[in-house]
């Protein structure tokens, strides 16, 4: 009660003095609480919409073939209507004044019944049936204006897919099931399925979707209906999906991205939060003197600290309501644009989940970070009034205070795990914002220690501005843990973000120019296979040509038990696989275990695996593997594993087989061109002449559909960076302005021995670029740890130390420092010292 | 008689305070001679203080001129008057004003450093040896006690032999015995290197160890009297 009495007198003064520490807390929670909200609304945009993006309510989709007349009875019993989808790669060709035009699109084949649910657009504006009727005794397509520009058509305009001819009717504007399918290598172009039947596509062993979207009868129970397929299906390699997660790529995309920028968002919330415990400790030795006072007449210690507790409390309310309501405006404002890059209308407004998320974690921080120093004002004895009370006290608080700080970060990372839903990138970036706090609160340290170890070093003397902001830097009581550890995890943050975005980057780029090949050659039919080897392999300009038969496989069993049952969620089980067979292995085959199948082996089915995946999933020589190939279970022998790198662009499959397993099943070739790049329009005009099914896609327009794809998620996490570093910088200012006060007195002291302004305005500039530089050290060493680990255990591939972000981070700190140090230079330098020194009588 | 060290002219200051323009100084004219000792004494708030930041070059006069060893503060510039108190004025406050994240060495050596001394922190240590702190150099302002802060107040103003000494209350926050301690040292230095010194007081009987007394009230000299030198030596 007193404390209360207590500790509203003091907040009387108002919130003068708090700003930095409201704006770290408010900055770090808007920034979680906007994440959260996009979030949110993205998921339940996602959800209201299921039934549109999946384009019906439930959707079976096979690898490679058509639902089988049993299937699509039992389909169109469960169903009110049912609609068949297929989906390939193909090459839209345009043929003008004599010259032809190729583009890469990905087809997709529907009937009348599409769309089930939700609307196509086209522009001009004509119904979809009347578009794909097409004119002129000719069928109609209608395709996203990406791929009409790159062709340069004109509506009324005729192409060819395959060596079918379509009238361009329409450009597809808005397609209702786009997000639901995977990562599409070419834009879209949408004709009836019926009109393919000439086109040389859909012929036996090429490679296509098909997907059967079911309209439900009201009230059907999803998840019998499921069952009932998958008990009825599962082993014809058969996917399920319903409306109740239309997409689930992109939801858990969304989750993921959502989980990773919360995270980012924390590292924000902990640089708040050294600004908050900077903010909280100078405060609070400001008020030794009162403290002491209070103790003088009575107080106990406990009424002391429950008094600030109260005080500080109350603060970290406003704050994080201040920050509650920044993160739930911002993604309400940003709303159309956010929206523009959605495939989906999301569902913006107010989502109460995400701001609880948010108030927790700030609540939370600020309890962690004020503690300690709240708790040392138990410490301050009475006596200070009699000492000179410029040296504060700089105990370590009693043992129950310390549990509280541990058990406040306890439940913090708690929470932080149940709501990202991702451990592993939890703790790892709890373990990675702990390493970093740790190594800037060491190198705070020692950059204290050799400052004042310099600043005493006979090279110093002499070079007063230098030995001054040595000593300042060195010296008890300055700002330089604060600034180097709020600064540098900033930095840390922002160069992690560099580390990995560049070695992304350098990942892709650096195996691209003489390795990789030009093209990538699919649906070679079998008969196409010698005709299309020769014209590639004659030609001088080609350097290599690797091709394999090429087969998709789910693998269904391993060791006649459920294959999921046996090796978990691991990607290799995660949908349809490619498969081949060989005679011998391939020239730059290495086999790591077991032997090869001997040149024209008859026998059972055996099989060469992927080593590292093979030791992945548990799996060992002898082991059986039941592989369903277009609805047929073949069972074969593990026999030998082999090295496969998937990192060179390089043909790699998982599953090798002797040829007599597979030689049944109807399949086609793929194939790598490797040519000198002024060859490749030429091979490509030749081989589509040939043969117009083939399919060719460029490894470097491939190579930019991903890169691009990197480049958006760098973005986004650029943005939580900067979120990160923002508040880095406040609290930069915030030490600044703390600092200003000893700066002004400084320098007065400092004219009056005889310091000229230019003197001590380096002196000033040195201290802050000091230790921007060393906050910028640690960052990089941080940043370096940070990337390393994502590479290496991550993304599974090498890290490599990239200097540029790196030095353009140490460069930007030092700056920083400098820019807000120099910013509340200029009191000090214009005070009178006679104004600042005169008696305190 | 010697040519004065100081010599102000119709020096008038005054301050914008939160209460509007405050009249400190009124038309203060005086000349103080080498190896003067001016003690100034006063009520509190009659403006000794201001009138010794103005000799110094500390404060801005709003009139009249101020020469210091034939220089014109009153036309010198914020860095020229900086340049100016190296080797010629030493001042000493009331609450000693050490720099907190410097050493006593240190903040003994700072003006000699500024001075250009080479050997900066060697005379540095000897004058903090010289005020009985040889043990302490290294120590931080806060690690010493009050008398010991202006000590090394002291040496750091009497280190580069300055002209002339500017003493603002320097016992004002010590306790008696150390009070002592510290005029002690403050009038052997005086001895010892010939300066003038200007020392604000309270104490009547620390005036009367100075040549001279000159009496502020309400910002103006009330009296200015050479004290007969006990038993004329
Ligand atoms: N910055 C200021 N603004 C306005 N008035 C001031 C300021 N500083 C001092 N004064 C006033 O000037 C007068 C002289 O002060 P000072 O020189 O400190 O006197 P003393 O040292 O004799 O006690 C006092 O009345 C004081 O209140
Ligand atoms: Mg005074």
């Amino acid at each position: 009660m007193i404390a209360w009495h207590i500790a509203r007198r003091e907040l009387r003064g108002g919130l003068n003095g708090f700003y930095v520490f409201l704006a770290c807390l408010a900055l770090g929670v808007a920034a979680i609480a906007a994440v959260g909200s996009v979030r949110v609304s993205i998921q339940e945009g996602l959800a209201r919409e299921g039934a549109v993006i999946l384009g019906g309510d439930a959707s079976i989709a096979f690898t490679y073939r058509f639902a089988e007349a049993d299937e699509r009875a039992w389909m169109e019993a469960q169903s009110e209507a049912v609609s068949e989808i297929v989906d390939f790669r193909s090459m839209a060709v345009v043929e003008r004044d004599g010259a032809v035009e190729r583009g890469l699109t990905q087809v997709k084949g529907v009937d009348a019944a599409y769309p089930l649910v939700g609307d196509v657009q086209l522009v001009p504006q004509i119904p979809l049936s009347t578009a794909l009727a097409g004119k002129n005794g000719l069928p109609g397509i209608v395709a996203q204006r990406v791929l009409i520009d790159r062709l340069a058509l004109q509506i009324g305009d005729v192409l060819k897919l395959g060596t079918q001819e379509f009238v361009l009717m329409a450009s597809l504007e808005r397609e209702p099931d786009s997000a639901g399918g995977g990562f599409g290598l070419g834009p879209r172009s949408l004709v009836l399925t019926k009109d393919l039947a000439n086109s040389s596509l859909l012929e036996p062993g090429t490679l296509f979707d098909s997907a059967y979207r079911m309209a439900l009868p009201n009230g059907a129970d999803l998840d019998m209906i499921r069952a009932e397929a998958e008990a009825q299906f599962a082993e014809s390699g058969l996917r399920w999906r319903d409306s109740r997660n239309g997409a689930p790529g992109l939801s858990e995309f969304v989750d993921r991205i959502g989980a990773f920028l919360v995270l980012v968002g924390l590292a924000g919330l902990a640089v708040g939060g050294v600004g908050v415990s900077a903010a909280v400790r100078s405060y609070l030795d400001a008020k030794t003197g009162v403290i002491a006072t209070l103790k003088t007449l009575g107080a106990e210690g406990r009424t002391i600290f429950t008094a600030y507790l109260i005080q500080i409390g109350i603060l970290s309310a406003i704050g994080i309501a201040l920050g509650l309501i920044l993160g739930a405006l911002l993604p309400i404002l940003f709303a159309p644009i956010i929206e523009a890059r959605l495939p989906i209308p999301a569902a913006f407004g107010l989502h109460t989940a995400p701001l609880i998320e948010a108030a927790l974690y700030g609540a939370l921080t600020a309890l962690v970070f004020t503690l300690w120093p709240l708790a040392r004002t138990e410490q301050v004895r009475a006596a200070a009034l009699f000492r000179d009370a410029s040296g504060p006290v700089r105990a370590i608080p009693r043992l129950p205070y310390i549990a509280a700080i541990l058990i406040a970060f306890g439940v913090l990372l708690g929470l932080a795990v149940w709501f990202s839903g991702v451990w592993q990138l939890t703790l790892g970036a709890a373990g990675g914002i702990l390493t970093s706090l740790g190594l800037l609160s060491l190198s705070a340290w020692l950059v204290r220690r050799i400052a004042r170890r310099l600043s005493r070093a006979k090279a110093v003397r002499g070079h007063t501005a230098l030995r001054l902001a040595l000593g300042a830097v060195g010296g008890p009581g300055g700002e330089a843990t604060s600034v180097v550890l709020s600064l540098g995890l900033g930095l840390a943050v922002l160069a992690s973000v560099g580390q990995i975005d560049s070695n992304l980057r350098s990942a892709i780029e650096r195996d691209l120019p003489d390795v990789a090949p030009s093209y990538f050659f699919v649906d070679i039919q079998n008969a196409q296979l010698p005709a299309f080897l020769e014209r590639v392999k004659g030609d001088p300009q080609v350097s290599r040509v690797d091709s394999a038969p090429m087969l998709r496989g789910i693998i269904t069993r391993i060791n006649g038990k459920p294959a999921r049952e046996v090796a978990g969620e691991h990607w290799v089980l995660q949908g349809d696989r490619g498969v081949t067979y060989s005679q011998r292995p391939t020239e730059n085959t290495t086999i790591t275990a077991g032997e090869w199948w001997p040149e024209d082996y008859v026998g059972p089915p055996q099989i060469s695996f992927a080593a590292e995946e093979a030791m992945e999933m548990g799996l060992d020589l002898g082991d059986e593997l039941t592989i369903n190939i277009l609805g047929r279970d073949i069972t074969g022998e593990i026999t030998s594993f082999r090295e496969v790198d998937f990192s060179t662009a390089e043909i790699g499959f998982i599953l090798t087989m002797n040829p007599s397993a597979l030689a049944g099943a109807p399949h086609t070739h793929i194939a790598t061109v490797y040519a000198e790049e002024d060859a490749e329009a030429e091979i490509l005009r030749d081989v589509a002449a040939d043969a117009p099914n083939i399919t060719a896609i460029r490894v470097r327009d491939a190579i930019d559909r991903v890169t691009e794809a990197l480049a958006g998620l760098a973005a986004a996490t650029s943005y939580g960076a900067a979120a990160t570093l923002i508040t880095g910088f406040v609290v930069l200012i915030g030490a600044a302005a703390a600092g200003e006060r000893s700066r002004v007195f400084e320098a007065a002291v400092l004219k009056t021995v005889g310091a000229a302004r230019g003197r001590i305005l380096a002196s000033f500039a040195m201290r802050s670029a000091i230790l921007g530089a060393a906050a910028g050290g640690v960052a990089i060493i941080a940043g370096g740890l940070a990337g390393y680990s994502v590479m290496v255990f991550v993304m599974d591939t090498t890290y490599t130390f990239e200097p540029f972000s790196a030095i353009a981070i140490v460069i930007g700190g030092a700056l920083a420092t400098l820019l807000a140090g120099l910013a509340f230079a200029w009191r000090p330098l214009a005070a009178r010292p006679g104004q600042i020194l005169r008696g305190q009588e | 008689m010697t040519a004065p060290v100081l010599s102000l002219s119709d020096v008038q200051l005054s301050l914008m305070g939160n209460a509007g323009r405050v009249d400190i100084l009124h038309d203060i004219s005086l000349k103080v001679t080498r190896g003067e000792t001016v003690g100034m004494v006063g009520p509190s708030g009659s403006g000794k203080s201001s009138l010794l930041m103005l000799m110094g070059g500390l404060e801005r006069a709003t009139g009249g001129s101020i020469q210091a060893l034939g220089h014109d503060l009153t036309a010198m510039d914020e860095d020229a008057l900086a340049r100016f108190r190296r080797g010629h004025m030493g001042v000493v406050f009331q609450s000693f004003h050490l720099i907190p994240t410097m050493t006593a060495l240190e903040n003994v050596a700072t003006p000699l450093e500024l001075a250009g001394a080479s050997d900066a922190f060697d005379r540095a240590e000897a004058e903090l040896e010289s005020v009985g702190l040889g043990g302490r150099i290294h120590h931080y302002p806060s690690q010493m006690s009050g008398g010991e802060q202006q000590r090394v107040a002291l040496a750091r103003a009497a280190a580069p032999r300055p002209d002339i000494l500017l003493a603002d209350e320097p016992t004002g926050n010590l306790d008696g015995s150390n009070g002592q301690a510290i005029m002690d040292m403050l009038f052997g230095l005086r001895d010892r290197h010939g300066s003038t010194l200007v020392l604000v007081t309270h104490a009547p009987d620390l005036a009367e160890r100075c040549d001279r007394v000159i009496t502020l009230k309400d910002g103006r000299v009330a009296s200015d009297n050479r004290v007969v030198a006990e038993a004329a030596q």
